[in-house]
């Protein structure tokens, strides 16, 4: 696993303007923008990165939250290594609408084992003053519903932004390390792919 | 005089196409050879190319000096060349006559601005390299208008562009998100998306956009042009950059459009304040109504182009946000025409009107969309059409002169940023202190890469899918001002119907060239009839299959060629194209 950079797909869901484009853009480009667009559809940047010895490549996708657009972003949902449940602190019906959104990654993503697959759960703009959603109830509904990481961000103010995308990494090196574990070495491993698959020519 | 050989009369039916500097041959003893600065097909012995150049040369010299009028087309018995002289240098391109005239004068003016564009002034490009060099340019460029096309697109000498039937209209407007969002930046012009060498979506005039595209060819072939200027930009490989020679009057088209300037950088929020519009970034959901709005749409003479009747409404409706509420109109400066091919000040009565909605017009129109060119008299349509094209407007007059690709009006030298994403490409034309400037660079950069990269995700996974049947209608549906086509004609059609129909178009579009009054015409053999109408922006030909057989040719009310008109509109509704 390590001295080898794997590619690793992550991908960001959540209600429209709960800040996911703003979090991807902060965590890569450490920038932040007010006048961000809706995503329409997909977007999605790199960033390689190294988490407790191992080099990784992060393949951060971000996704349009509105309704409208799903029948443009539910084909990229296959192939996530992660996905990462995005809420606005300020916004508690983008707090209750996550279980909507895990529904529909798990169909989309089509995951044999949902109660395996990594999920991180991002309650967002911390920055904000009046909240709607308390730490306490978001981190009940993350250990109700198979005990995700829970991580109180703001990609305004830089806040647990890094963190969280690191947490995302290690779910993945830990699920992955299981796999391995409990798969004997002659078979072939399709979770894990080479970094080839983006970037091919330029 | 002697007659050309036929050479080769596939594709574009060129036959012939040279440069000749006529300083170079002065005296009586000077060979004319020495004068020929470019001549294709290369192969051709040496001896004809001085028979064409000079007899061409010599003959154009005379006429134009008799009429006291540059020459712009001369037509023998298999072969006609589109002239173009500029002082002692002069330039002709050679097709069969059945090719129309019009498209042929289109496609030297078009060879001629690519030249300039790419490598600045002709005479002075042939004092700094060698012939060589430039022949390979001539050679590519000749490559590049060729390449790729069917008939149709080399009637109407227009752009490729990806084919949307297969795209969900919302990557469309994507595409021109990601392009406004690069606009924030101050220093960026205009820019336009391609896909495999196809347009996605501009901003630019049609004839800008034909140029930049040749770019992008090249380089996605790998090919490097030999003089090229170009510099790795330090962020990532996937950006490169060229310099590039614009006209003044092109340059007077971008920077005039190149609207609200202060509200799109964040630096002035003063200026949102006055507006109180939403930003551009809310394009999608949050959408003031504008009175505008109405005006503009209900009056565009346009069949909306293809983005626009892709739109959402919202963003139909937020569009007009962008431009800026007529009082600022008066701030651009309305004595500098950006149409070059305006010969006198405008009727002012409704000048800051017409500011106003050609900077609306401009971004998705493609600058040539006047509604003050809308009258039906000669001059607009004239104005109108050429403008469109971006190229010289009379042609068969022979007295105007050509506008754009002027090679001595003054050539601004400029940036052409291009950020490539697999077969995806953002190509910016950008004021040259961009590549100084690393922090706007980085801005444009940033603040398009994670779009472009989905953008380019999203199109590869689009299946370009088989051409749906074609139905028992041929049409072709050319928009004048954006310069594009949509058609149900594939590529090939030599023979058969579509052989006709192609043959037909080309005879059509001369006629509607060179009649302004021509609205509507049938032509018709005595196996099939091709409906033809046309309006300043846009010109329709259609053809129904299996015509009954009582078409005698007697004026016959029964004819099913009178049906036509009908049939037309109604099929081609389903095309998003309006002939109402």
């Amino acid at each position: 696993m390590s001295g080898k950079t794997s590619l690793l797909k992550v991908i960001l869901l959540g209600d429209g303007g709960v800040g996911k484009s703003s979090l991807m853009n902060r965590y890569v480009t450490n920038k932040f923008d007010t006048h961000l667009f809706h995503t329409i559809g997909v977007e999605f940047l790199n960033k390689d990165l190294e988490v407790d010895g191992h080099m990784v490549t992060l393949q951060i996708w971000d996704t349009a939250g509105q309704e409208r657009f799903r029948s443009l972003r539910t084909p990229f949902y296959r192939g996530s290594d992660c996905c990462l449940l995005t809420f606005s602190v300020d916004d508690s019906q983008s707090f209750l609408n996550m279980g909507n959104w895990k529904k529909e990654f798990i169909y989309y993503a089509d995951v044999k084992e949902p109660e395996k697959f990594p999920f991180v759960v991002l309650g967002n703009k911390v920055d904000v003053t009046e909240r709607q959603v308390s730490a306490e109830d978001a981190r009940q509904w993350c250990q109700e519903n198979g005990n995700h990481p829970y991580y109180e961000t703001s990609a305004k103010d830089d806040t647990n932004v890094a963190a969280a995308f690191e947490e995302a990494v290690r779910r993945v090196l830990a699920t992955e390390e299981r796999t391995e574990h409990l798969i004997h070495t002659d078979t072939v491993n399709l979770q894990r792919r080479p970094r080839s698959t983006t970037s091919c020519c330029s | 005089m002697a007659e050309p050989l036929m050479a080769d009369s596939r594709r574009c039916r060129l036959t012939h196409f040279f440069l000749y500097d006529g300083s170079k041959v002065t005296g009586e003893g000077d060979p004319t050879r020495d004068g020929i600065c470019y001549f294709y097909p290369e192969k051709t012995p040496i001896d004809q190319q001085e028979l064409l150049c000079g007899q061409l040369a010599g003959v154009s010299r005379c006429v134009s000096e008799l009429s006291s009028s540059p020459v712009r087309v001369l037509r023998l018995r298999h072969t006609k060349f589109a002239i173009r002289m500029e002082e002692d240098l002069f330039w002709a391109l050679g097709c069969s006559v059945d090719f129309p005239t019009v498209s042929m004068s289109d496609f030297l003016d078009q060879l001629i601005n690519l030249f300039c564009f790419y490598n600045g002034p002709v005479r002075q490009s042939y004092q700094e390299n060698s012939r060589e060099v430039l022949a390979l340019c001539w050679s590519r460029y000749l490559f590049y208008l060729q390449a790729g096309s069917t008939e149709l697109h080399y009637i109407f000498s227009c752009l490729h562009t990806i084919d949307s039937t297969h795209i969900d209209p919302l990557l469309l407007l994507k595409a021109s998100l990601i392009l406004q969002a690069c606009q924030r930046c101050p220093l960026v012009l205009a820019g336009c998306i391609l896909f495999r060498g196809k347009v996605v979506s501009s901003q630019m005039p049609p004839d800008l956009t034909v140029m930049v595209m040749a770019h992008e060819t090249q380089t996605y072939n790998k090919d490097e042009r030999p003089n090229e200027v170009s510099s790795r930009v330090p962020l990532s490989g996937a950006v490169t950059s060229t310099t590039v020679h614009l006209t003044l009057s092109q340059l007077q088209v971008l920077r005039s459009t190149n609207v609200d300037r202060e509200s799109r950088s964040h630096s002035t929020p003063s200026k949102d304040s006055k507006l109180p519009r939403t930003r551009l970034s809310r394009t999608l959901s949050d959408t003031p109504s504008n009175d505008s709005n109405t005006d503009l749409e209900a009056d565009a003479p346009l069949t909306p182009l293809r983005l626009d009747g892709l739109l959402s409404p919202e963003e139909s409706a937020a569009r007009p946000a962008a431009s800026p509420p007529p009082s600022h109109a008066s701030l651009r400066s309305p004595e500098i025409s950006p149409f070059p091919n305006r010969k006198g000040p405008r009727s002012g009565a409704d000048e800051e009107e017409d500011e106003d909605e050609k900077s609306y017009y401009y971004s998705f129109h493609g600058g040539g969309s006047d509604p003050g060119c809308r009258t039906p008299g000669q001059e607009g349509l004239a104005e109108g059409l050429g403008t469109s094209r971006g190229t010289s407007g009379n042609i068969c007059g022979g007295a105007a002169l050509p506008g754009v690709g002027d090679t001595n009006q003054t050539l601004v030298p400029m940036t052409l940023y291009q950020h490539r994403v697999n077969g995806l490409v953002l190509v910016l034309l950008v004021e040259p202190r961009l590549q100084e400037d690393a922090d706007a660079m980085e801005e444009v950069y940033h603040s398009s890469l994670a779009s472009l990269n989905g953008l380019e995700a999203h199109l590869r996974t689009v299946a370009p899918g088989p051409p749906g049947p074609q139905g028992p209608y041929l049409f072709a549906h050319y928009d004048c001002v954006q310069n594009t086509l949509i058609t149900n004609v594939s590529g090939g059609g030599g023979r058969g119907p579509g052989g006709s129909f192609v043959r037909a178009a080309a005879l059509l579009h001369s006629h509607f060239w060179n009649s302004e009054a021509l609205q509507e015409t049938i032509i018709r053999s005595a196996t099939t009839a091709v409906y033809a109408t046309r309006s300043v922006a846009q010109e329709t030909y259609f053809l129904q299959h299996g015509g009954s057989v009582r078409n005698s040719g007697v004026p016959n009310h029964q004819d099913t060629a009178f049906s036509l008109p009908s049939k037309a509109r109604h099929r081609l509704l389903k095309h998003g194209v309006s002939l109402l």
